[in-house]
């Protein structure tokens, strides 16, 4: 592991990075102990309360009601768990798929590698979320397929950034020499290589668990992700759109749950790039 | 020479590849595109016709090495839902979709590249911080909230500018865009028709900055970081110790030299732009390719939808393909690959 | 409304100030032309799925109502008479209702200029039979004679009301020869936006997904002419965007006003909101292949835990009522006698008990593109747990919710909720046959229930109401009391119409035999 792991300081080194931890932070919790956080607990979870349908955001409910008269800072708040753990299944998914190619692709070169970077090549050749809004559409709207969607046009750029590094460390003479004095193949890549790209692998994850975050709303947005009675940010979003000249607090409020949680992921991300590594970046 | 032929063939590849992708999935639709064709009360028989004409009771290779074929010979089949062949759908509203791409860039280009220079000068300073926020703002803004937000604000509460659309609809009985190139508000400008191109601008202002904003928080990082490395290179140290004054510095040797990764920045975001559209253009009900993807996204349109994602697979690969270019002619040592 | 608090002047000169600052440009405003007195603006969510009249079978009736004419309309329940005359003037049956005369009107002419006639009445019609979607309709149809120029006559095959017929939304109209003979050739003869029809209106325009043009159709037969010769619709599928569209001057109507926005137009003076019966019905369909809900005690239990106040109250945002069975109030053979489940909790459990079932896990499909399911389903979800019931819900889009059903009902969804109306203004043999009615293969017919007493009672009830409406009426009534007990279904609410009218305008009223439809010809300025 690398030593400057160890020092987490660099999480609060500025006013801003400060900031974006304390929203993360509070997003965790909020994500792990929301049943016991939450104003009402069952409006969270998605039971109607009709008589208080639309009420105005004020003492009883600090960020109003929505059309079930669900209070909505308890929706929001049940909102966390899914987001936070869509973007980590997506994230942990693609990385693990795209780290295994990008390895094999790496170390083994010739027409492995070729086909594997084609492969990846290929579902790179899609504008951003494009594929993914394709796939669930023909998958069928709903969480876990937007889940699955999102991990099918996620997973290549892992494979690049790592077959990158392995390629890297692979020509590098300790490899070699290990190989020579017979130490199995799959021995050295685990302990060599997939050592040398903890670093970048890091990097880009914090920096996806923003945009999986933001691409998982965008889908729930136009009706291809979580369904009703779900309590999900995005889709919270298009219901509040309906009313949104009248009621405005509905998508409002969600939406900025949404953004606070994309730009602490993004915040974090820069100072974690700003400390490992200043030269990778995607591009 | 041969090195663009060589990119034209790999560029084919992939867009051969990117449409079989896309014809795998639409095959594994649990859905009946028949149904999405007639209407839910057709009768079974009717949905079995037109499943027989729309050719898919054919094995799927074969129908796929069918679309493929009549795909190259601008044959892109037929929308579902409206019923107009794709490819004149795509063409009818692809003007539409490229102004507001075009505006939301130049949004982007003029704000991003002008805050990330000022927050290079004002390095460390609150003005970098106060820029730095907004940039990262920008790119973790979700367009289709960010659009709810202006349109609820400056369409609804205050009613400075329009909340959807393109045009108002008096423009076309009024002052009749005559069409020149295709494009709406280039058109209207030629023509010295210009009630109608302010009354398109008008209508295009919230759209093109919801749009921008991503670009905008991209280019002005990158405006800033290109700054700040130029600025420490040895020439413009040279240049310093010489006299020159510190705003021509500034502006010429710095922003010459910060130019190219600025229109890599740029490529890419307009890659971003593409899916983006989406969004913008169904929060604006704008008459592009955006909203008329969402649209076929949700009825399961798979011609409509194959189409655009061609489409966009072309308009991404072709972005790229220029962004080399201008980098190879603003810096011939980058050359082309 | 925050926005309607603005006077229109004072919001032109914010436009023109703010716009002047931003743009560096004068003025905004677009002069008026002679031209805008005639225009009238719309919008509405109504798309094109087809310009073919004989195909037509969706959303497009909003236009085609303006451009066709059937033989006659049938007007609304309220009005003196039952129908009104289109291209037939006077028509009678023979006594025992096999024989159907209808005289044509003198000077009706199709948007090609030539004559709507005894020939073209027959062809559009024997065309319509043969190859539209709704061409059943005139299964009772046997031949159709063309004794002289202006007179048709229609033979059936067994009695029907074809009146009633003549008068449907779909597969009724008449359409110009030249027009039939050319989609003949070639079956993309319509797509560019190109009719056939004889009606007050005739296309103009046309660009697929986003706007249609109507002008007036200056050798039209009726003596009032249109107010408005142009008729500019913009296809807004968007609610909000509708309504933002109209508050904001854009569009001089919108007819999609989302339900939930409409409670702020009742207080806002520019506005009236009119409210009238639609055909439009919510049901849920049973799976009643799969245990335990193949039992009906069990249908009973889950029937009676539904919130029918509340399900009302968000679905229909209070403009609805409890449904009576799947046949929409203000539709025949309607019957106000059918009784209605009720919440009642303790009842529900203890049907529940007396049935064995216990730890019961449902799954439901909604439409996701149909709101109003969207937002009551969780309700559903919410009255089953209360019994102990738990579910899952599953929106998904219809096509797909649709064809997930048919393809292996045993092991399908459990319980499919579904929005239906009649096809024409009979829910005997539409609603009560296609929903409930046994088949082999399963369409509509999604409890995939059976039942035999049921099915001869309605059966015999089409056959009869050709010429006895009044005992169809008694069979049909037998019919719906089976519904109720049995519960093969969950009959939710009847939707009401709710329009918002602008008040600087007079619209026609909405008529519930032409659900999609608006009637352009009729649209005046208020004085």
């Amino acid at each position: 592991m690398n030593t400057r792991f160890t020092s987490l300081s660099f999480l609060f080194k500025d006013k801003l990075t400060k900031f974006a931890s304390l929203t993360l932070v509070t997003f965790i919790i909020v994500a792990i102990f929301g049943p016991w956080i939450a104003p009402n607990a069952q409006q969270g979870r998605g039971t109607a309360n009709i008589d208080d349908s639309f009420i105005g955001p004020g003492k009883a409910h600090w960020l109003g009601t929505d059309e079930l008269g669900r209070d909505l800072l308890s929706r929001i708040i049940f909102g966390a768990r899914p987001a936070l753990l869509i973007a980590l299944a997506v994230v942990a998914f693609a990385a693990i798929i795209g780290t295994a190619l990008g390895l094999i692709a790496g170390f083994r070169g010739g027409w492995i590698d070729n086909t594997i970077m084609r492969m990846s090549e290929l579902f790179l050749s899609f504008p951003p979320l494009l594929l993914s809004l394709v796939a669930v559409t023909f998958l069928g709207p709903g969480l876990i397929n937007a889940l699955i969607a999102l991990i099918i046009s996620w997973w290549p750029w892992y494979t690049r950034l790592i077959r990158v590094e392995a390629r890297i460390v692979a020509a590098k003479p300790f490899v070699e020499i290990s190989s020579a004095m017979g130490v199995p193949n799959r021995i050295v890549i685990i302990r060599h290589i997939l050592r040398n790209v903890t670093t970048p692998l890091i990097v880009q994850v914090a920096a996806d668990l923003g945009t999986v975050i933001l691409a998982a709303g965008s889908l729930a947005f136009i009706g291809l992700g979580a369904q009703p009675p779900s309590a999900d940010w995005g889709l919270m979003v298009a219901q509040g759109r309906n009313v949104i000249f009248d009621q405005w607090w509905i998508s409002t409020f969600s939406g900025l749950a949404i953004f606070l949680a994309v730009l602490a992921f993004n915040i974090l991300g820069d100072a974690l790039r700003d400390h490992f590594d200043p030269r990778i970046s995607r591009q | 020479m041969r090195i663009l032929w060589k990119r034209l063939s790999s560029a084919l590849l992939v867009l051969i590849g990117a449409s079989f992708i896309t014809f795998t999935l639409a095959r594994v639709i649990p859905s009946d595109p028949a149904l999405a064709y007639i209407g839910p009360k057709a009768t079974a028989a009717d949905a079995e016709r037109l499943r027989v004409t729309l050719g898919l009771d054919q094995p799927i290779p074969i129908q796929y090495f069918k679309y493929l074929g009549q795909t190259f010979h601008g044959n892109w089949g037929y929308s579902l839902s409206t019923k107009q062949s794709v490819l004149k759908e795509i063409t009818d509203r692809l003007p539409a979709t490229l102004e507001l791409i075009f505006f939301a860039i130049g949004f982007a280009i003029i704000f991003g590249v002008t805050l990330g220079v000022l927050a290079a000068k004002y390095r460390g300073r609150f003005q970098d911080s106060l820029i730095r926020i907004i940039s990262i703002a920008g790119v973790s803004m979700p367009a289709f909230w960010f659009g709810l937000l202006l349109q609820l604000l400056f369409a609804g509460r205050l009613g400075w500018f329009p909340a959807t659309g393109e045009f108002d609809i008096e423009v076309k009985y009024d002052n009749p865009i005559h069409k020149v190139t295709g494009f709406p508000i280039l058109d209207s400008l030629i023509t010295g028709n210009f009630s109608a191109a302010t009354n398109g601008l008008h209508h295009m202002v919230l759209p093109a900055l919801t749009l921008s904003a991503y670009s905008f928080g991209l280019l002005s990082r990158m405006a800033r970081a290109n700054m700040l490395e130029v600025l420490s290179q040895d020439h413009i140290k040279v240049s310093r110790a010489y006299g020159l004054s510190e705003r021509i510095i500034f502006f010429k040797l710095a922003l010459r030299n910060a130019l190219p990764p600025i229109v890599t920045v740029t490529g890419l975001s307009i890659a971003y732009l593409i899916t983006g559209t989406f969004f913008v253009e169904q929060v604006y009900n704008w008459p592009g390719i955006g909203s008329f993807a969402v649209n076929s996204l949700i009825s399961i349109d798979y011609p409509a939808i194959m189409g655009i994602t061609l489409l966009a697979a072309i308009g991404y690969l072709v972005t790229n393909f220029i962004v080399d270019l201008i980098q190879a002619k603003l810096d011939p040592r980058v050359g082309m690959r | 409304m925050a926005l309607s608090t603005f006077s229109p002047s004072s919001r032109n000169r914010f436009v023109a100030v703010a716009t002047a600052l931003l743009l560096g440009a004068a003025s905004l405003s677009i002069p008026s032309s002679a031209q805008a007195a005639t225009l009238f603006k719309v919008a509405t969510s109504a798309a094109v799925t087809t310009w073919d009249p004989i195909q037509s079978f969706s959303t497009e009736a909003f236009y085609m109502t303006n451009i066709y004419e059937p033989l006659l309309w049938k007007n609304p329940d309220a009005a003196a008479d039952d129908y009104s005359p289109a291209l037939a003037t006077s028509w009678n049956s023979s006594k025992d209702g096999k024989t159907w005369t209808f005289k044509l009107r003198a000077g009706a002419t199709f948007h090609d200029g030539t004559p709507v006639n005894a020939a073209a009445v027959k062809a559009s019609i024997e065309s319509s039979k043969a190859v539209g979607g709704a061409g059943f309709i005139w299964d009772p149809l046997k031949t159709i004679d063309t004794p002289s120029a202006d007179t048709v006559v229609f033979n059936l095959s067994y009695p029907a009301p074809l009146d009633l017929i003549a008068s449907s939304t779909y597969g009724a109209y008449i359409i110009s020869p030249a027009a039939l003979a050319a989609v003949a050739k070639d079956a993309k003869y319509y797509d560019s936006g190109k009719d056939g029809g004889s009606g007050p209106y005739t296309i103009s325009s046309y660009k697929a997904g986003s706007s249609v043009v109507l002008t007036a159709y200056a050798k039209h037969w009726a003596d009032v002419k249109p107010a408005y010769s142009t008729i500019d619709i913009s296809i807004t599928p968007d609610g909000i965007t509708a309504q933002q569209m109209m508050t904001s001057g854009q569009v001089d109507w919108a007819t999609n006003i989302p339900l939930t926005s409409v409670k702020s137009f009742r207080t806002n003076n520019k506005y009236k909101v009119a409210v009238y019966k639609s055909p439009f019905n919510y049901v849920g369909y049973f799976n009643t292949l799969r245990a335990p809900l193949n039992n009906p005690v069990v249908r009973q239990a889950l029937s009676y835990a539904i919130n029918y106040r509340d399900i009302v109250k968000v679905g229909g945002q209070g403009y609805a009522t409890q449904a009576r069975g799947p046949v929409p109030a203000g539709i025949y053979p309607f019957d106000k006698n059918i009784p209605q489940y009720s919440r009642q909790l303790a009842k529900a459990k203890s049907l529940l008990a007396s049935a064995g079932v216990k730890n019961l896990k449902l799954k439901i499909t909604y439409a996701s593109e149909n709101s109003a399911e969207a937002r009551f389903v969780p309700l559903i979800k919410d009255a089953f747990e209360s019994i102990g019931v738990s579910a899952d819900v599953q929106g998904i889009l219809f096509n797909q919710q649709w064809a997930a059903a048919k393809k292996d009902p045993a092991n399908a969804q459990d319980l499919f909720i579904v929005k239906y109306w009649p096809t024409y203004s009979d829910a005997g043999v539409d609603n009560l046959w296609s929903l409930f009615h046994s088949s082999t293969k399963p369409f509509f017919n999604l409890s995939y229930w059976k039942n035999a007493t049921y099915d001869k009672l309605i059966d015999d009830a089409i056959t009869l109401s050709g010429s006895d409406k009044a005992g169809a009426q008694k069979l049909y009534s037998q019919a719906m009391n089976i519904l109720f007990t049995e519960a093969p279904g969950l009959y939710l609410y009847d939707e009401s119409q709710v329009s918002v009218l602008p008040k600087k305008f007079i619209i026609p009223s909405y008529n519930i035999n032409y659900p999609f439809s608006a009637f352009f010809a009729g649209v005046k300025l208020a004085s």
